[in-house]
């Protein structure tokens, strides 16, 4: 992501007279190279004077390029990834846990879709104390509609705690739940912040061992991209789609779960079907359909895309 | 493309993006001058754009373990300082017992109901009843109506004010014991005067007066509680394109939550009912559609029980769902029990 005059400094041979030839072909950073016929610019650049000074800047913003790209896996290296570092974790709810073979994956992102009030904020809730209690680790949620409950989060750590002496079990409350870090964010431009700044921090690793980021939960990411798509402009779309590759950037490079929220629209007839539309489909690697029975406390889990299982397997499971 | 994720308009991204300014280090090495040639534009918008650069690309200092996302709490010191967090009671005993104490701060809660039930009511008792002062038991603030309907009665106000001064004198001379009445010093005028009441006549008078009540509050400080009454009205009629409807609604719906969350007051939006066709039959559901509903923390939605009015919670993230009766007397909004003469305040 480099303007050539900034990539001057470091490599001289792209001075000024490089630089306006190729501004002269309305290239005016590295990346524009991948997206202009190189062969009309090395034909251009052949009839200058100064032919092969320019040829070789060429050559050299190309090397620069080559760096870039990300280093290629062989399927054994993968799979060495995958046992080593892409676990299952547990959601803490056992009908979830079952059909899902043991959980959520890290390294994916699974989408949780649901009507208001279907029980989309209470399964994150639980995901996120039963991570944060039963591994070390940090467990981030991203909140955008006020909806994060402690007293829940408390009553779901409190419950089935082994030691009985009040204060000992208070300080393994008190520990788990220091590790769930939360932040509200209302608007898209915030949410990148947030995630630009994780990443920074995760790559830079300054962080020690326990606070490595086992979960990322974001709840609701439709309400953030909804203002923004649609209209004049792909601008929405644009959003939505970087968002979608930051998200899995971040959970397969750092190994955390990532875990969205999203909600229903009206679609033909009187069905309803995910919001977001069909670019957002494909994006996430696990989507799950959230139902709850009028006035009941039971919730019905149907798969309706996932790597490695059926789709439309069911589960139900209570909320208590 | 860095360049795209800062808050910019697409004609200022547009420009930035073709003369190669796409990422936030160029942006951050360049001069305003520099962008200001570049770029075309006036001095002080290449100024305005670098503010916004580098106070998005700013790599805050980790300080402590839980600094992995700067301005983040985690969920043990949210858990304590909740137990601080103050209702506003609806002067129902039962509708409070249900809504865990009253409606909370810091969250959206959305009534809905069919005509007649006692929403505006609802929404004219908690103005007044958020400003119950502390010493006995209420937040002692100031309440922004916002009337999109214009069913707004300052006589019936009036009324409920002066129902509630008595209500309080008797309630401290019980807290005090004392036989005679305690003069509370709140006045049925100064009720009234603190309850700011804008009439809004269009969906874009109503989306302006969203957008600026950030500034008029830090103005005010006291408030403590929004009511829009009602929130979908103006929204409903001449909307040719339904998708610009989607987008105005979701961005007002996230306004409204980041100024509850930030100024720590409630926000209490009220919805209208509409037919709907749900599974072969027509059903009464809350107007606006699926998305809407997702736009609030909490939903309570009102309803006949017979001859009872009855109220239920339909969403929340940490209440159970329940339901409630409360009645509307001249008084205000009390409990349905005819035979409980006394009020229970809190």
């Amino acid at each position: 992501m480099s303007a050539l005059k900034s990539l001057e400094r470091y490599y001289p041979i792209l001075d000024s007279h490089f630089q306006s030839f190729c501004a002269s072909h309305g290239i005016f950073t590295a990346e524009d190279f991948l997206t202009h016929d190189l062969y009309v610019l090395a034909a251009s650049a052949e009839q200058q004077p100064t032919a092969e000074r320019l040829k070789e800047g060429i050559a050299q913003v190309l090397s620069i390029i080559d760096e870039w790209h990300r280093p290629w896996l062989n399927g054994m290296e993968l799979l060495e990834d995958a046992e080593r570092n892409k676990h299952v974790l547990s959601t803490g709810i056992e009908g979830i846990d079952l059909i899902l073979g043991g959980g959520l994956c890290q390294g994916q992102l699974t989408e949780v879709v649901g009507t208001s009030s279907s029980g989309k904020t209470q399964v994150c809730l639980r995901m996120a104390a039963n991570v944060a209690k039963n591994h070390t680790g940090k467990v981030i949620y991203i909140d955008t509609g006020n909806s994060f409950s402690p007293q829940r989060i408390e009553s779901f750590v409190a419950r089935n705690s082994d030691p009985i002496y009040i204060q000992a079990r208070s300080n393994i409350i008190q520990k788990v739940m220091s590790n769930i870090v939360y932040h509200s964010v209302f608007d898209i431009f915030a949410m990148f912040d947030v995630l630009h700044q994780l990443e920074n921090n995760l790559t830079s690793q300054v962080l020690k061992e326990d606070c490595k980021v086992l979960l990322l939960i974001i709840d609701s990411i439709s309400s953030l991209i909804t203002p923004v798509l649609g209209g004049s402009g792909s601008q929405g779309h644009a959003l939505m789609t970087t968002a979608g590759v930051l998200l899995k950037k971040l959970a397969h490079e750092h190994n955390i779960v990532l875990l969205v929220t999203n909600h229903m629209v009206g679609g033909e007839g009187s069905n309803l079907k995910p919001a977001l539309g069909e670019t957002w489909k494909s994006i996430p690697h696990v989507r799950l359909r959230l139902s709850r029975n009028n006035g009941s406390n039971v919730c019905n889990l149907s798969v309706l895309k996932h790597p490695a299982i059926a789709s439309s397997l069911a589960a139900t499971f209570t909320i208590d | 493309m860095e360049v795209t994720r800062l808050p910019l308009s697409a004609t200022q991204r547009g420009k930035l993006i073709s003369t190669g300014y796409t990422s936030l280090s160029s942006l951050s090495s360049a001069t305003s001058s520099d962008l200001a040639r570049d770029l075309n534009i006036t001095e002080r918008e290449a100024c305005e754009i670098l503010k916004v650069a580098t106070s998005t690309s700013s790599p805050d200092k980790l300080d402590g373990s839980h600094a992995v996302v700067n301005g983040a709490k985690n969920a043990w010191d949210m858990l304590h300082e909740e137990s601080s967090l103050m209702c506003i009671t609806t002067s129902c005993a039962d509708l409070d017992s249900i809504l865990g104490g009253g409606i909370n701060c810091k969250q959206v809660t959305e009534i809905g109901g069919v005509p007649g039930i006692g929403k505006t009511q609802l929404g004219i008792q908690l103005a007044i009843n958020v400003q119950i002062p502390p010493y006995c038991g209420g937040l002692g603030g100031k309440a922004i109506y916002i009337d999109t309907e214009g069913s707004f009665m300052v006589e019936r106000a009036s009324q409920m004010a002066e129902a509630c001064v008595e209500d309080l004198s008797e309630y401290s001379r019980f807290l005090h014991k004392n036989l005679q009445a305690c003069q509370v010093e709140i006045k049925c005028k100064d009720i009234l005067e603190n309850i700011y009441y804008f009439r809004v006549c269009t969906y874009t008078e109503q989306i302006d007066l969203i957008n600026h009540l950030h500034n008029f509050i830090l103005e005010h400080k006291d408030v403590k509680v929004v009511i829009i009454d009602s929130v979908t009205f103006h929204f409903r009629q001449n909307f040719d394109d339904l998708a610009l409807r989607t987008r105005a609604l979701s961005a007002m719906a996230l306004k409204l939550m980041k100024l509850a969350k930030e100024l720590c007051l409630a926000v209490v939006l009220m919805n209208q009912v509409t037919a709907k066709y749900i599974e072969g039959s027509f059903q009464l559901a809350l107007a606006l559609g699926d998305s809407w509903s997702h736009s609030c923390t909490n939903r309570v939605i009102l309803y006949w029980n017979g001859n009872e009015r009855c109220a239920f919670i339909d969403k929340s993230p940490s209440l159970k769902p329940a339901s409630a009766a409360y009645s509307v007397t001249s008084r205000g909004i009390r409990n349905s029990d005819s035979s409980c003469k006394r009020n229970k305040m809190m």
